[in-house]
């Protein structure tokens, strides 16, 4: 059976999220997912919040990153909080991403080795382990908690293009995929099925979840209006082959690019198309949104994640999604 | 304002409505900085716990939509013909 989740951005107050993430557990969701971003209040302390405030919902990053947060720091949050509610955390993370990066002048040095040693180190010290660790990028001599973590904490990775996408399938104990439309996201879980199998794992052990923007409203309008903001900032950051794989022309994206730059928000959202909507975002009434949710079904995944903007409204759109689309794929 | 005895006025029939439309006015405010966390986790608790229809929990939505944003407020008791309430309100958030 699918597994609904929910992502929630902390640029939003604590209490605004935490609210939230009530409804969302009391509406049928089985993960929350907060982001993590510099410019944003502090992840963990959300989490926190979220761990007094909620009974049953699984929560953790979605996602954080190696480069911004060293893997040990980031192992000790996580582990500190599965003695808060054990069992109910998991870890999100992937390699970053390069503009926020750049803003605070790190360099985003061999993704593919960063995620990977990340993980291994978190895996490690959260069981435990005293890590002696020379990797690429990370290297730590016998790190060790001086507190006995609870171990086996799933690891989420974030994941985009096909090879962080096959090394998810191949560590990860969950795969999030950053794709709405079913083309990229059954592409996408091709690669990620790849890397289960270089594993020696099979793919019903991984959750696979698609990670998309998300917006729903009884009114279509409504539900497109709130969708293209965020719309505007997928279709400005997407390389020219995801463009051109949706047939968007990629002078108009780049018409985007520069207005956001310029920060020139009317000219940017103005050269948002239904083409761009449709294929970066999951948009518009309850039945048009189960439609497109039994589409991604059947490319594979088993987790689908409403994230930003949610809806025009966002505590209607949490009733509307636990009220009717949710209870679709539950029978 | 004794936000508490004004709840203990409002019908029982009304009080499900009454929760829900303060539900909106705080979330949907951009006065957010005016929320005091305690006041917000308080509210936070009546939530995990479904008591915010209950008087404890009105109260502390009255007082916290009240802080945020008195003329959406005023407007919520006036929508439910809670008129002298809603002149209450107006009166004692004019006041402060």
């Amino acid at each position: 059976m699918v597994k609904f989740g929910i992502e929630f951005v902390p640029r939003e107050p604590y209490w605004r999220i935490i609210y939230y993430a009530i409804q969302a557990e009391k509406g049928g969701f089985s993960n929350l997912w907060i982001t993590d971003h510099f410019n944003n209040r502090n992840v963990y302390v959300t989490l926190t919040a979220a761990a007094i405030y909620t009974n049953k919902i699984t929560f953790g990053p979605g996602v954080t990153n190696p480069y911004m947060v060293n893997p040990v720091f980031t192992a000790q949050a996580i582990a500190t909080l599965n003695e808060l509610v054990p069992g109910r955390v998991v870890l999100g993370i992937g390699a970053g991403d390069k503009t926020t990066l750049e803003s605070v002048g790190v360099e985003m040095q061999k993704p593919l080795n960063a995620v990977y040693e990340a993980v291994d180190i978190f895996r490690k010290i959260t069981s435990g382990e005293s890590v002696a660790y020379r990797g690429e990028v990370f290297k730590t001599a016998g790190a060790k908690f001086l507190f006995k973590p609870k171990g086996g904490i799933p690891v989420y990775v974030g994941a985009q293009g096909p090879k962080m996408l096959e090394l998810a399938g191949r560590i990860g104990d969950g795969v999030l995929i950053n794709a709405c439309h079913p083309k990229d996201v059954e592409y996408a879980v091709n690669c990620v099925k790849e890397g289960v199998q270089q594993a020696s794992k099979r793919v019903d052990q991984v959750d696979v979840a698609a990670y998309t923007a998300f917006s729903v409203h009884e009114d279509l309008k409504k539900a497109t209006k709130a969708a293209v903001p965020v719309v505007s900032f997928i279709v400005a950051g997407s390389p020219a082959v995801l463009l051109e794989r949706h047939g968007i022309d990629v002078g108009k994206a780049e018409m985007i690019r520069e207005a956001l730059k310029a920060n020139d928000w009317g000219k940017a959202f103005a050269g948002v198309t239904p083409e761009m909507i449709e294929a970066f975002s999951v948009c518009g009434t309850p039945d048009t949104c189960i439609e497109r949710i039994g589409q991604l079904l059947k490319s594979g995944i088993s987790q689908f994640v409403v994230g930003s903007p949610i809806g025009p409204n966002v505590r209607e759109a949490i009733d509307l999604i636990s009220g009717k689309i949710v209870p679709h794929f539950r029978g | 304002m004794d936000y508490r005895k004004l709840i203990e006025m409002v019908s029982v029939s009304k009080r499900e409505a009454l929760s829900s439309k303060l539900v909106d006015v705080i979330l949907l405010s951009k006065n957010d900085e005016k929320m005091p966390s305690q006041l917000a986790n308080t509210i936070l608790h009546y939530w995990q716990q479904d008591t915010l229809m209950s008087e404890s929990g009105l109260t502390a939505l009255l007082e916290a939509a009240a802080l945020l944003d008195p003329g959406k407020t005023v407007d919520v008791f006036t929508a439910l013909e809670l008129v002298d309430m809603a002149a209450q309100i107006r009166e004692a958030t004019v006041k402060t």
